[in-house]
């Protein structure tokens, strides 16, 4: 009997190693490159850039307007991702990049065996303590976004390549913001 | 030279790369030189032959009541004109300043003057700088005025007659009655009376098409 | 004639599949660089891992240099792809939240997909906080709306700003780039002998 589990266990083991060891990060330079080659075709095909936060302020609205219908159509910021009913506010070209990036974001993962359910975090700071800045962090960077009408990749990646002065001039502001922060919340990190 | 290129990093290969893209955009200067042009004469004149880019008053007048919003209609007249009479929701763009205006290359464009000549030139300026939908008002102004605001009708025409007297009259125009002496006469000129031009209830351009957004 | 949407190579339906097939691009790239790890994210905010400026920086140049070269050889109209309007105060303060909300949180919208995507539970957190913090601005909105729409300067580029040529600018930002990366590369490289690691 127990030479038999023995034997299962050791494939196991040898095969847990197999698919749990994660594929190092690749070359920062070269995936540079390849981020702007899929920005680069965007720009060719479609005429526009890349974008996350959007696809999220379309399911907030489309959200508030099932829920409230005349708050929504009363207000300025969700009339403006709700349209003007002829078509359906889902049908937005961020919403479906936004799937893509979760789809290619997983494809990436699984093919360098890095999906993994884990927290993320610092060794100083406890999970739960992490995710409370996590949520934290969000709201401030939803806050942040919708007031610069972009993210890091609307804005700085895309408005960036076009040259555009909003653009850089929010790109110095995250990297300002950040470095002004980042001493505050060491802890977390290292 | 290219062992010595194979040989470098990845990261080396990408630093010059890129050094000598930059250092060739600095000579480059600018990409789009709006004011010389390359045209290529003979599909141009190829372009003509099937006439598909001209557009009668009949048409457009179709268009309109039917509130048909692909296209732009642009007024290449003078201000002064422009403010006189347009047809309704047409864009006041003085053909000396089509190039500059805000026109996009992929729109489909509709223009008019007062007659065919100035929409003419303008159908070339536009086309030359690779506008790919210029289209010509047959007639310009005079044709509109002459087919849909003031249409000369025959006594015994069929249902033509009451098509285009509505057309007219939704315009604001006014049909006119041709007695059966007119078309005998030949001898005389008869400069024809116009009535007042029509006054203007839809405010001209100003076009209220939503534009997709496209941030992020 | 690029850009082929603008050109009706295709209609608005076809353009949502492109949509996803590039964000399938997108979230790919994002991992590979290992931007689904809010630890390598947030490194770059204390010196010892310079990725996210390696990557972003890369990608803006050559993007910008795909940009520049295309509508140089005429297959291109640059006037028909899509910049948005300046509106220098709103872009700047929300730019200075999004760096906090960055280090604090430590992810950007588009890398907490990703890193959602690929299991992680801070992610998953940071997105729902994102949805939140969006969901709060559009209820305060009434109030925010005059400093939404304040400052707009308009369709500004770097070009036209400084009065500089489009081509010295692309030379520019290329110099600056490689500038960045060497004191990068030197910084890791000292910070890695100091601390003795890095993160990876």
């Amino acid at each position: 009997m127990t030479s038999l589990t023995g034997i299962f266990s050791k494939k196991e083991s040898a095969a847990e190693e197999k698919i749990f060891t994660p594929k190092p990060y690749s070359n920062p330079y070269v995936v540079g490159v390849g981020l702007g080659l899929v920005l680069l075709a965007a720009f060719l095909i479609m005429g526009r850039g890349l974008g996350a936060s959007g696809a999220v302020s379309t399911l907030v609205a489309v959200g508030v307007e099932k829920v409230a219908p005349d708050h929504a159509a009363q207000n300025n910021f969700y009339k403006e991702y709700l349209g003007d009913g002829t078509t359906n506010p889902l049908k937005d070209w961020l919403l479906f990049e936004v799937i893509g990036v979760v789809a290619g974001g997983f494809l990436s993962g699984t093919l360098a065996h890095r999906i993994k359910r884990t927290t993320e975090k610092g060794p100083n700071v406890s999970i739960r303590t992490r995710l409370i800045y996590a949520f934290v962090g969000g709201t401030i960077m939803g806050i942040g976004d919708r007031i610069a009408r972009g993210c890091t990749s609307g804005l700085a990646l895309t408005g960036g390549s076009l040259l555009s002065l909003g653009g850089w001039a929010f790109m110095f502001a995250v990297f300002g913001g950040g470095y002004a922060v980042a001493y505050f919340v060491r802890r977390q990190w290292l | 030279m290219k062992e010595w290129f194979i040989k470098l990093s990845i990261s080396k290969k990408l630093t010059l790369i890129a050094g000598l893209l930059g250092v060739l955009a600095l000579f480059i200067e600018n990409t789009s030189n709006k004011n010389v042009i390359d045209v290529n004469a003979k599909e141009m004149a190829l372009s003509t032959i099937r006439n598909r880019d001209r557009i009668d008053p009949v048409i457009l007048a179709d268009w309109l009541i039917k509130e048909n919003s692909d296209f732009t209609l642009v007024d290449l007249r003078s201000e002064k004109e422009f403010s006189e009479y347009n047809i309704p929701t047409s864009v006041n763009i003085p053909i000396e300043n089509v190039l500059a205006s805000d026109l996009m290359r992929n729109q489909k464009i509709l223009l008019y003057g007062n007659d065919d000549v100035t929409s003419a030139q303008a159908w070339f300026i536009l086309r030359s700088s690779n506008y790919k939908a210029i289209y010509i008002l047959k007639g310009g102004m005079n044709g509109w005025k002459k087919e849909i605001l003031f249409p000369t009708l025959a006594v015994n025409a069929t249902s033509e007659f009451e098509k285009i007297k509505q057309i007219s009259l939704h315009f604001g125009g006014t049909p006119q009655l041709a007695s059966a002496e007119q078309s005998t006469t030949s001898a005389a000129i008869v400069k024809p009376n116009l009535p007042s031009l029509p006054k203007l209830t839809v405010p001209a351009g100003g076009k209220a098409v939503k534009k997709k957004k496209e941030g992020c | 004639m690029m850009p082929y949407f603008k050109f009706d190579y295709f209609g608005f339906d076809f353009s949502l599949v492109i949509a996803f097939v590039i964000g399938i691009g997108f979230g790919f790239a994002l991992e590979r660089g290992g931007f689904g790890n809010a630890r390598i994210l947030a490194a770059q905010f204390y010196f010892y891992n310079m990725r996210v400026l390696k990557v972003m920086f890369t990608a803006i140049v050559t993007a910008m240099l795909g940009l520049f070269y295309f509508s140089w050889i005429g297959w291109l109209d640059l006037s028909l792809v899509y910049i948005g309007d300046t509106y220098i105060l709103p872009q700047i303060i929300g730019g200075l939240l999004l760096g906090m909300g960055f280090v604090i949180g430590g992810y950007c919208p588009g890398t907490s997909v990703v890193s959602a995507s690929t299991g992680r539970t801070d992610g998953m957190i940071y997105l729902l906080g994102i949805f939140f913090g969006v969901f709060v601005f559009g209820e305060m909105f009434p109030l925010l709306e005059g400093f939404y729409n304040s400052t707009n300067m308009g369709r500004v580029t770097l070009p036209e700003f400084l009065g500089l040529s489009h081509g010295m600018i692309v030379f520019l930002v290329v110099a600056m780039a490689l500038g960045a990366f060497a004191a990068a590369e030197w910084g890791e490289k000292v910070l890695a002998k100091k601390n003795g690691r890095g993160v990876e």
